[in-house]
């Protein structure tokens, strides 16, 4: 490609990645510490905690292994140019992997099913979780399915980076089709990984609750929160060379415009949620939202719709707004921070009637963000920003104005 | 621009359009096939049987409304059948048409050009056959403007809180929207056709049709503007129009109906027929008006690719609906489950599971997504597919519910056939008219993607 030619920008990570790297190592650590204290006074509130803050890191580093294999089977300068941050985040998988083990020791805690059966005042639950525990819900079987989503994760993850880094060196061979030839069935393998460990770790909180678009709830928010992670990291890189240099307002202006469409799937799932639940009003079904919307929990609910769709919807309808890194950043931050607040309302409330959130639920995400964006950072450090010798490489490259040659 | 010399450049081996053409060139070989090509016999011929089925579907509804629903199938339990089937079906047809012009052009993908056209007319005409049922399955016919909210003196007002009711306003918008989309598309061309034709009958129909059409700089900023405003409001349709269908069974709570996958679920569904009947049409009409070079390998390939993107989540709505209807422990979703595995209606249930979802598998396949019999079978198998899978929905569902003591069976009558298949003697007497009359393909947008149309600086 005569791209190659062109190449006379540094692309290797700024420096500040790397002190960013370490002050988020010490963060994690210093409310790791508390975390683990406060694992010890009050066990229960810290794994409903741990499973809170897994979810919401867990979904960042899956939705942009996603995002990224939406960007290899489409194309799009969009996507070239933050693909290293998305493979950063999707290359934590491993330490994903390792921070899920200590799930394994709150399991008890965790699920109702996994207690005896006959320390279960609900006579109904009771009965229904007979059957349900001798095939599905069985602890062995969950921690052989969590090990197999990994796997499946982790594989492609591998995959995707390792041949993502051969285009780093010039004479690099076209990756392009290897990566299609992934990405497809990989897209297919996230989608149905993920609708089974949303069931498996969050629906089965409450084993006599169900909802056939709960799996795809979940994916569409880690999706969200991945490309709004995206636009944040690429605000802060983009005071410094190469990423001042590569991202141009049309890139932007994709990110935004993804954003914005990933909020408007996200409202649909769950006003369909809602409204099938609320019109069949069946007491199996009802009792999810009867928890979430009294007791204090509306409260969370109502800022959900206004701050997780409707605020950000209005102002991402704006083309200035959504060219502009400076200020589409600020939105994915509210978007991140409700991306947690979502989950917290999914998962609390299950385990209380009234709005309740501990300081657990605050200081272990926490704790588990430090260390998870020390490996991120660490990740985006170690690889150039860009794959200089990628087939794609030279829509990023090339400066706005010959984008017609 | 750079979007489309990209498109082209990525697609060395498959392009939009064959090169060698010319602004000339291409806006004469598609108006020539409305303008100056007579008709052949096969195009009378097929014209002739689409239309005797349309004879035969008004004659159905003639005899119909003599004598109401009774001489169709629909019973107590079964108080739904083919009407609703086949607006399912219908509707879900007309998908693709908006989602190829709307969501398409917003998201620059030139491709569509070729094919957008035809598949705007095709909504239009799947729209119009959809929209015959509710009108005449409400058992008096007469009093189906009821539906309407209009003041009327009576104090009658439609139930507000019923999906069927949301039904009315979202099909109506969305046949509305595609109306207007499809007419402001053609007002270009209807200009080119009013310049070139010969005859003045055809001068002047053509004439009044593009409403003064110069093609002036201030009436293409214009035409622009409005295109790309009514492709916004077009695609929320997309997903509403669908999405209210789906709701009206998941808001019952029908095991078997009551399911929140559903919304996304039928409209990936209808994206899947959409496309399949847009391959279906596609692949006879290139051949036989010698359009390849237009309708290339690249615009088989990319729907073949929707299809098995749109299929692979209708596959996904089955195993998840399965796998909770086990892991729920509720007898009637288990039920449910099993009686369309081995109930009365497991035919139609096993045909279904091989016509959706393992068939089209082979769409995988590379040489196969461009291999024009292969897809146009494989759309066939799909169109088929999705029509089970709406009678799965409804019959099986409603056949056997909550109470042995109400359990029923439906059997269509010959009535039901006729007015399906008369439905779609219709759509395809629409189509035989459509590309005798009007520019099948968009010239001025085909002109677009010709080198000669690239800005130089």
């Amino acid at each position: 490609m005569s791209a190659v030619a062109k190449i006379n920008l540094d692309l290797t990570a700024p420096e500040v990645v790397k002190k960013i790297s370490q002050r988020s190592l010490v963060i994690g650590g210093v409310f790791a510490v508390i975390a683990v204290v406060l694992a010890f006074i009050h066990p229960d509130e810290f794994y409903r905690a741990y499973l809170l803050g897994f979810m919401c890191w867990l979904g960042v580093a899956l939705g942009s292994m996603a995002i990224l294999m939406i960007r290899h089977l489409t194309g799009g300068g969009w996507g070239t140019v933050i693909r290293r941050i998305l493979g950063a985040a999707m290359r934590t998988l491993p330490l994903l992997f390792a921070l899920f083990i200590p799930m394994f020791f709150g399991i008890h805690r965790l699920y109702i099913w996994a207690q005896p059966l006959g320390n279960i005042e609900d006579k109904h639950l009771r009965e229904h979780l007979v059957q349900i525990t001798q095939t599905y819900l069985t602890v062995n079987g969950f921690i052989i399915r969590a090990i197999f989503y990994f796997a499946v994760w982790n594989v492609l993850s591998f995959l995707l980076s390792k041949w993502s880094m051969q285009t780093d060196s010039p004479n690099a061979p076209d990756n392009s089709g290897r990566f299609k030839a992934v990405s497809g069935p990989g897209l297919i393998l996230y989608g149905f990984t993920i609708s089974f460990a949303a069931i498996d770790w969050i629906m089965s909180l409450d084993p006599s609750w169900i909802s056939t678009i709960f799996g795809l709830i979940i994916l569409i928010g880690e999706v969200l929160s991945a490309m709004c992670f995206a636009v944040v990291v690429e605000r802060i890189l983009f005071d410094y060379k190469p990423m001042s240099e590569m991202l141009k307002p049309d890139f932007v202006h994709d990110h935004g415009k993804w954003m914005l469409a990933f909020i408007m799937v996200w409202a649909y799932f769950n006003f369909s949620q809602w409204l099938i639940i609320w019109a069949g009003n069946l007491p199996a079904e009802i009792t999810f939202y009867m928890r979430r919307l009294n007791g204090g929990w509306g409260y969370i609910g109502m800022i959900l719709v206004l701050f997780h769709f409707v605020i950000p919807f209005a102002m991402l309808l704006s083309r200035p707004f959504k060219r502009n890194i400076r200020k589409l950043v600020w939105v994915a931050v509210l978007l991140l921070f409700m991306g947690y607040l979502d989950l917290l309302w999914i998962i609390e409330p299950t385990f209380s009637k009234t709005l309740a959130i501990t300081v657990a639920d605050v200081v272990v995400p926490i704790a588990i963000g430090g260390i998870w964006l020390w490996y991120f950072f660490r990740n985006l450090a170690s690889l150039p920003l860009l794959p200089a010798y990628d087939t794609d490489a030279h829509e990023v490259l090339q400066p706005a104005h010959d984008a017609h040659a | 621009m750079d979007e489309q010399s990209k498109m082209t450049a990525n697609a060395q081996e498959t392009p939009v359009m064959e090169p060698g053409y010319t602004f000339g060139t291409v806006t004469e070989k598609i108006s020539a096939i409305v303008l100056t090509r007579p008709a052949s016999n096969g195009w009378f011929v097929g014209f002739g049987i689409a239309f005797l089925m349309t004879m035969m579907m008004l004659y159905a509804i003639g005899y119909l409304f003599l004598k109401g629903v009774g001489i169709w199938g629909v019973t107590i339990p079964i108080g739904w059948g083919f009407a609703i089937i086949n607006f399912v079906w219908w509707i879900g047809i007309g998908h693709a048409g908006t989602l190829i012009s709307a969501i398409l052009l917003l998201l620059r993908q030139s491709w569509r050009n070729s094919i957008n056209r035809f598949a705007e007319a095709m909504t239009l005409f799947a729209v119009a056959c959809a929209g015959i049922f509710p009108g005449i399955h409400v058992g008096r016919p007469w009093l189906a403007y009821w539906l309407f909210p209009y003041p009327s003196t009576m104090g009658v007002w439609p139930q507000f809180r019923s999906p069927l009711m949301w039904d009315v306003f979202a099909v109506s918008t969305y046949a509305t929207i595609s109306a207007l989309f499809w007419f402001i598309g053609l007002v270009p061309d209807m200009a080119t056709l009013r310049d070139r034709a010969t005859h003045p009958a055809a001068r002047i129909i053509y004439g009044m049709l593009s409403l003064g059409w110069r093609g002036s700089a201030r009436h293409w900023h214009r035409y622009e503007t409005a295109y790309l405003l009514l492709a916004g409001l077009a695609t929320p349709l997309v997903l509403s129009v669908h999405t209210v269908v789906s709701f009206d069974f998941a808001v019952g709570i029908v095991p078997g109906w009551h399911t929140t996958i559903f919304p996304p679920y039928f409209v990936a569904g209808a994206i899947y027929s959409g496309f399949a009947m847009v391959l279906m049409l596609a692949i006879p009409i290139r051949k036989i008006y010698n359009l390849e070079d237009f309708i290339t390998e690249l615009h088989l390939q990319n729907a073949a690719k929707v299809m098995l993107a749109t299929g692979l989540i209708v596959a996904y709505g089955y195993g998840i609906e399965a796998f909770m209807g086990w892991y729920s422990g509720d007898r009637y979703d288990a039920f449910t489950l099993w009686n369309r595995l081995h109930g009365p209606y497991a035919i139609p249930y096993w045909s279904l599971l091989v016509c959706n979802i393992f068939i089209p598998q082979v769409l995988w396949i590379r040489k196969l997504r461009s291999n024009p019999v292969a897809l146009f079978f494989v759309s066939l198998v799909i169109l088929v597919g999705m029509w089970l899978e709406r009678f799965i929905i409804v019959v099986v569902s409603l056949s056997r519910d909550f109470l042995t003591s109400s359990w029923g069976m439906y059997y269509p009558t010959r009535w039901d056939w006729m007015t399906y298949v008369g439905t779609i003697g219709m759509f395809l007497a629409a189509i035989f008219l459509f590309v005798r009359l009007l520019p099948m393909i968009s010239i001025f947008e085909m002109r677009t993607l010709l080198p000669e149309a690239e800005v130089k600086e």
